[in-house]
């Protein structure tokens, strides 16, 4: 059982920040306040915070923004950044167009 | 459905991948190598200052250069890289599928060696992500790849060594850096890197960080404020600037995401840089025949990422049957000990965190290198290059043990020594005669080394520094010398300039000063 | 941490997050329990997203229109937070005849339980929906299906469900059931937690067959790999959920813009890599082969991401929804069979009822756990 595994947890109540209007997915467009109040309604792991929000779910699949969502929501839940599972990594590694994708001999 | 098949796939020609393939291939192994650039080298080519290290793992030579012998070496040896190839899957059974063209090719190989590199690192405040905030490696890349000028008034964030050899590569360029700024208490990177900068005039600003980009519609300017021991903002310390540009250079994370994918057992480790594949000595992950070498596998330099590619090289060639075990012990015996080598002094992974007073040789630790980019004109005086003589002599103005040296083997006079420990600091031969030739300074890859003639004539000294920006000086030009903290002390006049061959793209500026600023002036500026 | 409620239920899916809202809104104390870090983590959040009645089974036909009638259409508003529900209608495309007789035969059946679903012609589907295929020849058409954000509702039961009291342990995996006296009355974890409650109700997918075999039921299931295709965000093109005769490709348009496209390679029932969820080479260049015979206008988009799910499913195909005579106090609610999103709410609704010993509001009785039977 993992540290987070009980969800009545109790955070506290949802205190604003004066920065939660800052973007920290800028693909899908994702605040930080809206990451931690997040947290607040219970998504405590990266995974259901992505698909909460979709935050690092854009074109650059997180590569900008994924250590930084893991920062604040370590934070929001009291943890240690490596207490928290990073992501789970999707082909394909790039954005890839589907006339390309499906252009790789496999029904020949 | 056609499936090519290699003994050896290797993601990733940066300086790790191409090592790698190197090795593999030397054992006889046939190699092909994916690169999803259009250009190889991965970041060594974006490299064009002097590397660290020692002479036989290209000390003083410039990354690009470094990059193009490895090229030539792999293509020499038959080594197959395709560029603007990018995997976009690794599977199971060594299989990756990859994009080239408009299409999707299948490859599967007895052994990977994923060498994928590391990606920047991002902080946020209002206004990060308007037009005009880059990341330092991106600046790099639009400088010393696609010579695009990033901007032209400059903020730094990040006094690591990324931070400090970009601000000097974008003065290069002909931007101004307006100030490095670092929200740490102490520059990261090496003291001989922020040197270089602060005598250019460049104020290095310590325990700040940025509160705010400004600007509509993209980056006019910059808020920078002081923070207190937890990184709170202390009102009142605001510092405004003028910009177009911020650059960011806060670390790299590690391109690990195909290793996770394919099923790597992974770990979450801060000192290697973030989410790294576990692995044992080899480079070699959980899963059998799946081999990471360079940051991908944990953040350091170009110069261990050569080596750790040579290793998982050999390793994979021993694995499949390539190289008898003999082989491979010595092969690895040679790397490994070029890693510990590469891997002491005080910037070693294990010092991290560590608040370091001495040098090894018992010399006290500059704080003020440490938070203003500068040794001061008495501090300079503790350490064994600095010594004071007549006649022309070498000033090694060199404070930190890092495993280089270079400079001992430039002396033709033997002038210069750091002996058997390649950390140690150099220490001036009085014994030896110095010609003045310039060998020195031109070695050195922190530019910390100067010639100083204090018996010039009877009222002036002369002062050789290493010289890197355009346009040249003439022989005969007039302006001001400029202190280790980049202030104008002194009317100086250009009385040489040497740019030879050997000096690899470093002139040799010799500046008269008066005799008194002869261990002052360390920087000339036009006008 | 809490051991001890009215109900247990072990599966933190859609399922069961439906089922512990719909409990503790009858003031009902439950522990949910999700053997993976994550709510959802299954199928629940690994599915196409369709809303649907067309092309079911008669068996389940009845409840998902009872869903689609009385819970899909309030149920943002009922969980506060918006769930992308989207009634766009659900066009099942034939590309030649062979695809016709099989949308005809479904449709009939259909239509004899009340569904208004009917077949249309190449101009009709053009109409519906200008973007797919010139080939397409005739498709079955019923306008009250649609599609939803399957993560978000399956988030939504859980975070209304946790505001009430609800408890949920994550990373909790069940090994053991326990009776006591003749009734369930013991949940036993991994690490050896016991967990008490009158009620248990297992909705833990393929993994539940191994936790009911512990009270010597068992459900004959299997487990199918199937794997989806996500498109970077697309200018708005169509409302509906897309279907096909042969069932190779289904998906819609998200709210967000992004396409999501469940298909295969044909090679799946082969697949012994049980428990990874990685996507196959193969897999993803099939499913975009498959996505542009339909769909030609997307050859440019984007795809994002991949990823995969195992389906757990029965022998015949429908759940498994049911009491269970040797085992008082024991619900099982598995074997959805690749289709159990849609009908989540509706379902977690009927447990809800089962479980307070209140008239369920369809019938079930095709899906008791029993009705399984030998061939000669």
């Amino acid at each position: 059982m993992n540290i987070l595994s009980d969800r009545s947890k109790d955070l506290g109540p949802f205190v604003p920040q004066p920065d939660d209007d800052i973007l920290i997915c800028r693909c899908e467009e994702v605040t930080k306040g809206e990451i931690r109040e997040a947290v607040h309604a219970g998504m405590f792991t990266i995974e259901e915070i992505r698909r909460y929000l979709r935050c690092g779910m854009g074109l650059c699949q997180g590569q900008t923004c994924g250590k930084l969502v893991k920062g604040i929501v370590a934070r929001e839940l009291g943890v240690a950044n490596t207490d928290l599972e990073p992501a789970t990594s999707r082909a394909p590694m790039r954005p890839t167009e589907m006339r390309v994708l499906g252009n790789d001999g496999g029904n020949e | 459905m056609d499936i090519k098949r290699y003994d050896v796939i290797v993601i990733g020609a940066g300086p790790a991948g191409l090592s790698a393939a190197i090795e593999a291939s030397k054992a006889g192994m046939n190699v092909i190598v994916f690169d999803e650039n259009a250009k190889p080298g991965g970041q060594l080519f974006k490299q064009i200052h002097k590397f660290f290290g020692s002479k036989e793992h290209k000390a003083k030579v410039r990354g690009f250069k470094i990059g193009e012998e490895l090229l030539a070496e792999a293509d020499k040896l038959g080594v197959t890289v395709v560029l603007n190839a990018t995997v976009i899957g690794l599977y199971a059974e060594k299989e990756v599928t990859v994009r080239i063209d408009d299409a999707i090719c299948h490859y599967k190989g007895d052994a990977i060696i994923v060498a994928t590199g590391a990606a920047e690192n991002m902080v946020t405040f209002r206004g990060w992500t308007k037009p005009g905030v880059i990341g330092a490696g991106a600046a790099q890349t639009m400088m010393n790849l696609h010579q695009i000028k990033p901007g032209n008034r400059i903020l730094m964030l990040g006094s690591g060594n990324v931070g400090l050899v970009v601000s000097y590569q974008l003065m290069q360029a002909g931007c101004e850096v307006v100030a490095l700024v670092d929200a740490a208490p102490k520059i990261g990177g090496y003291g001989v890197h922020a040197a270089k900068v602060a005598r250019t005039g460049v104020p290095f600003y310590l325990s700040h960080t940025i509160v705010e980009a400004e600007g509509e519609e993209y980056v006019e300017g910059v808020t920078i404020a002081e923070v207190d021991s937890s990184f709170q903002f202390i009102p009142g310390t605001e510092k405004h600037f003028d910009v177009d540009t911020i650059c960011l250079a806060v670390g790299l994370s590690p391109m690990s995401q195909l290793l996770k994918a394919l099923g790597c057992d992974m770990v979450e480790d801060p000192k290697r840089g973030g989410y790294v594949p576990e692995c044992d000595e080899y480079g070699e992950t959980s899963i059998r025949g799946v081999f990471v070498a360079g940051d991908v596998s944990g953040i350091e330099e170009a110069s261990s990422a050569m080596i750790e590619g040579r290793i998982a090289g050999v390793a994979a060639a021993y694995e499949l049957g390539f190289m008898e075990k003999e082989e491979l012990d010595e092969k690895i015996a040679i790397h490994e000990h070029a890693l510990d080598t590469l891997r002491q002094g005080m910037f070693t992974p294990k010092n991290r965190g560590k608040v370091l007073e001495k040098t090894e040789e018992g010399c006290p630790v500059s704080t003020n290198l440490l938070k203003k980019g500068y040794l001061t004109d008495e501090e300079v005086f503790a350490y064994p290059g600095v010594t004071k003589q007549a006649g022309v002599h070498p000033v090694m103005e060199c404070s930190q043990n890092i495993p280089c040296n270079p400079c001992q083997d430039a002396c033709p006079k033997g002038c210069i020594s750091i002996g058997e420990n390649i950390t140690s600091l150099p220490v001036v031969v009085e014994t030896a005669e110095c010609i003045g030739c310039g060998m020195c300074v031109a070695s050195c890859s922190g530019q910390a080394i100067f010639l100083v003639d204090e018996s010039y004539e009877e009222e002036f000294a002369t002062v050789t520094l290493p010289y890197e920006f355009l346009p040249l000086p003439k022989a005969g030009d007039k302006g001001k010398g400029l202190s280790r903290s980049g202030e104008v002390i002194c009317d100086a006049e250009v009385v040489d300039v040497k740019s030879v061959k050997a000096f690899d793209h470093t002139s040799l500026l010799t500046i008269k000063v008066p005799k008194d600023m002869a261990m002052k002036a360390r920087f000339y500026k036009e006008g | 941490m809490k051991q001890t409620a009215d109900v247990i239920v072990i599966g933190g899916g859609i399922v069961g997050c439906a089922a512990a809202y719909y409990l503790a809104k009858k003031k009902t104390d439950v522990i949910v329990l999700e053997a993976s870090d994550s709510i959802g983590h299954g199928g629940s959040s690994r599915n196409g997203g369709g809303v649907r009645q067309s092309g079911r089974d008669p068996r389940e036909l009845p409840y998902a229109m009872y869903g689609i009638e009385h819970l899909w259409p309030t149920l943002s508003e009922e969980l506060g937070m918006d769930v992308e529900y989207c009634q766009g209608g659900n066009l099942r495309l034939a590309l030649n005849d062979e695809h016709i007789e099989i949308l005809k035969a479904r449709t009939a059946d259909a239509t004899a339980l009340g569904l208004d679903v009917t077949m249309v012609d190449a101009k009709e589907v053009k109409e519906i929906c200008p973007h797919l295929s010139d080939k397409i020849v005739a498709a079955s058409w019923c306008p009250t299906d649609g599609h939803a954000n399957p993560m978000l509702t399956t988030l939504a039961y859980y975070r209304r469900a946790r505001e009430m009291g609800v408890t949920f342990i994550t990373g909790e995996p069940v090994v053991e059931l326990r009776k006591i006296k003749g009734k369930i009355r013991q949940v036993v974890s991994k690490d050896g937690t016991i967990y008490e409650a009158e009620n248990v109700i297992v909705a833990a997918g393929y993994e539940g067959r191994e936790i009911a075999r512990t009270v010597g039921i068992d459900i004959p299931m299997t487990r199918f790999f199937e794997e989806c295709v996500v498109t970077e965000m697309q200018p708005k093109m169509f409302d509906i959920m897309l279907g096909v005769a042969t069932a190779e490709v289904y998906g819609h348009q998200c709210a967000h813009g992004s396409f999501v496209f469940g298909s295969g390679t044909g090679m799946e029932s082969a697949n012994d890599r049980i428990g990874a969820l990685q996507t196959s080479a193969l897999g993803t260049p099939a499913n975009c082969r498959a996505i542009m015979k339909y769909v030609p206008a997307l050859g440019d988009a984007k795809i994002v991401r991949s990823w995969g799910g195992w389906m757990d499913i029965t022998h015949d195909k429908v759940p498994v929804i049911s009491t269970v005579d040797e085992v008082p106090g024991l619900i099982l609610a598995i074997g959805f069979s690749g289709h159990g999103f849609g009908t989540g709410p509706v379902v977690g609704l009927m447990l809800s009822q089962m479980v307070l010993g209140e008239k369920t509001a369809c019938d079930l009785s095709a899906l008791r756990y029993n009705r399984f039977k030998s061939k000669v």
